[in-house]
């Protein structure tokens, strides 16, 4: 500590440069995780919140909630199997709405389900729909479209008409917000000719279900053409989730490599310029833990310092970023890679450690400084 | 009481026919109290004896033993903590930390030792003062004139009160009239606390502040005047 803190006084300008591209990988590491998580909340939300463990699809669907098809009145026959505590039906749909006269149209998924499930999220205004009844729920981003409760929206797609009742919040489905309404009313509006049914009887999509403590998936699954996945299985699934979170990922991961890389170079860079000095600190009696110790003092002091601008950075920058930009920060996982960028400046030094360790005290003999 | 004994010490440097003998045959005795001066031609060999004496570099052949102890045998940290705490090392260029202030050089040594306290800061000042630099406590080596780093340096080597001095040519930068203070300085601390010293020298003005002097001749020491 008495070289480590004297050093990076003296020598402003040289840790306040290291501080400042720390700060910058820091930054990015932090922005790039907000708009992964952001990415996968805009596809994902509403299948992420959605207090289900399991999810039921048809088994020819692949996974995919656009084709599975299944009997409602297989939503009883799961409830009854032994380990499930409860099901619900979930439709999928993906509509263009407008307001009744207005031209202004918004894509939308509409999410729909039995009124009274616990697929149903937790309404922040207004009511929630009924049973068999044109009735909705809206997200809260409709609101910037100027929606309210008690409008008159329609379908474009088929000229029905539905009723705002409610708003919920942070519910979205494959980059779109999502609207909730009641099942039957969703298969009239998906199934408008009996052909459409594919010869099922009340079609839903998908089925949720939720586990007692005795659950069995396997048991679930011998109910015949079903594919029981669990609910995380049932979001990589959705279209373009696994590509986006891995793409952004590997921009992660190549981030924190090229971190390491320029902090090992740039600490060990330094050490090579100060192996004259590290000499003449041995030959006065300083050991290589005492310098060892110094050194990464100075990294944790200038890499915490640049982490901690980049936080505040982050939050700042995320507090006037546009609505519309799918950015979202988790606390917890900025405090996990700043831990890890962390680590990784001190897996840096160890490059430079072992320099230290090499250096002889009969190096400061007989030099010019 | 002898500090310090050399017994025929010698360092061949490099392998078979690159290999050059700095050190042939070498010793002497030091006693407490004792500033000896060693003289000689350029590249005789008088760094390699002190840094050998310093614990800096290992002989080819013989045995040194400080305040009775043989270093053959002792491990890197234990020479590290020998020359922490019973060397005093002053280099032939003045080899100063460039972030540390004058009076931190010194605080470093003592600090190191686990020893920080007002004594300490007081101790420091004090070695500065007796040296003339009570103005440049605070400067940093960027600031000192070359006369002023090399005293910070010898001060910096009284820090930690070793029994040991050793000096390879701590006059060259300074001038006659604070060349002799200086070694003066070093030969009333040599004196009152009974330490040694080894000083190497071109200077021949010094020598006369010097008990014994030595002569360094490829290699080999003989004295000069006793
Ligand atoms: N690391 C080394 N490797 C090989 N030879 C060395 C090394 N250090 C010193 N020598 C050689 O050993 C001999 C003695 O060197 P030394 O530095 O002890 O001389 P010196 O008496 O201190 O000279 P000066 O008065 O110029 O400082 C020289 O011939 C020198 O070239
Ligand atoms: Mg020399």
């Amino acid at each position: 500590m008495f070289l480590a803190w004297r050093e990076i006084k003296h020598s402003k300008l040289r840790y306040l440069l290291i501080g400042l591209i720390i700060m910058l990988i820091a930054w990015l590491v932090f922005f790039l995780s907000g708009l992964a998580n952001g990415l996968s909340t805009a596809n994902g939300a509403s299948i992420q919140s959605m207090k289900a463990d399991y999810v039921v699809f048809d088994k020819n669907s692949s996974v995919s909630m656009l084709r599975s098809l299944l009997p409602d009145s297989m939503v009883d026959e799961i409830k009854k199997t032994p380990g499930v505590k409860d099901a619900a039906p979930l439709g999928q749909l993906t509509v263009s709405i407008a307001k009744v006269n207005d031209e202004e149209q918004v894509d939308a998924t509409i999410l729909a389900t039995e009124p009274n499930s616990f697929l149903v999220p937790k309404i922040n205004e207004g009511t929630s729909f009924h049973n068999d009844s044109n009735e909705i729920i809206l997200d809260d981003s409709f609101k910037s479209y100027g929606y309210a409760i008690g409008d008159q929206l329609k379908i474009i797609q088929s000229d029905k008409v539905l009723k705002v009742v409610g708003f919920v919040s942070n519910q979205a489905y494959n980059h779109m917000p999502v609207l909730f309404m009641d099942i039957q009313h969703w298969q009239t509006l998906k199934f408008p000719t009996e052909q459409s049914k594919s010869g099922i009887e009340n079609p839903v999509s998908v089925i949720a279900v939720q586990k007692d403590s005795d659950f069995n998936k396997d048991i679930l699954n011998q109910i015949s053409n079903i594919d029981v996945v669990t609910k995380n299985t049932a979001l990589q699934n959705l279209p373009g989730y696994s590509a986006e979170s891995l793409s952004v990922n590997m921009m992660l991961f190549f981030l924190f490599i090229i971190a390491a890389f320029v902090l090992a170079v740039f600490f060990y860079v330094i050490t090579l310029q100060k192996s004259n000095q590290f000499g003449v600190l041995k030959a006065i009696g300083a050991n290589t833990a005492f310098l060892s110790k110094n050194l990464i003092m100075q990294v944790l002091i200038v890499t915490a310092i640049g982490i901690l601008v980049g936080v505040v950075l982050t939050y700042g920058i995320a507090s006037v970023i546009p609505e519309k930009v799918p950015f979202a920060l988790d606390n917890l996982t900025v405090a996990i890679y700043s831990l890890l960028l962390l680590v990784i400046a001190l897996l840096g030094t160890i490059l430079s450690l072992g320099r230290i360790a090499k250096i002889d005290a009969l190096q400061a003999i007989g030099r010019v400084e | 009481m002898e500090k310090l004994m050399i017994n025929q010490v010698s360092k061949v440097y490099g392998e078979k026919e690159s290999s050059v003998k700095a050190l042939d045959s070498v010793s002497l005795n030091v006693k407490e109290g004792e500033f000896i001066a060693v003289v000689g031609p350029s590249g005789s060999g008088k760094t390699s004896l002190l840094a050998i004496v310093g614990a800096l570099l290992k002989p080819t052949q013989g045995s040194i033993k400080l305040n009775g102890i043989e270093m053959k045998g002792l491990t890197s940290s234990q020479l590290t903590k020998i020359r922490m705490n019973q060397i005093g090392f002053i280099l032939q260029s003045s080899n100063l930390i460039p972030y540390l202030t004058a009076k931190d050089q010194l605080l470093l040594l003592s600090h190191m030792a686990g020893n920080n306290g007002r004594e300490y800061r007081n101790r420091a000042e004090e070695l500065l003062s007796n040296l003339g630099l009570a103005h440049r406590m605070n400067h940093y080596p960027e600031a000192l004139s070359g006369g002023e780093k090399q005293r910070v340096a010898i001060a910096r080597a009284l820090m930690n009160n070793p029994d040991i001095i050793l000096a390879d040519e701590p006059t060259a930068s300074l001038d006659t009239q604070r060349g002799r203070e200086v070694v003066q300085m070093l030969v009333k601390e040599v004196k009152t606390r009974k330490k040694a010293a080894i000083m190497v020298t071109h200077d021949e003005r010094m020598l006369d502040l010097c008990d014994r002097i030595m002569r360094m001749t490829d290699g080999k020491l003989t004295e000069l005047r006793a």
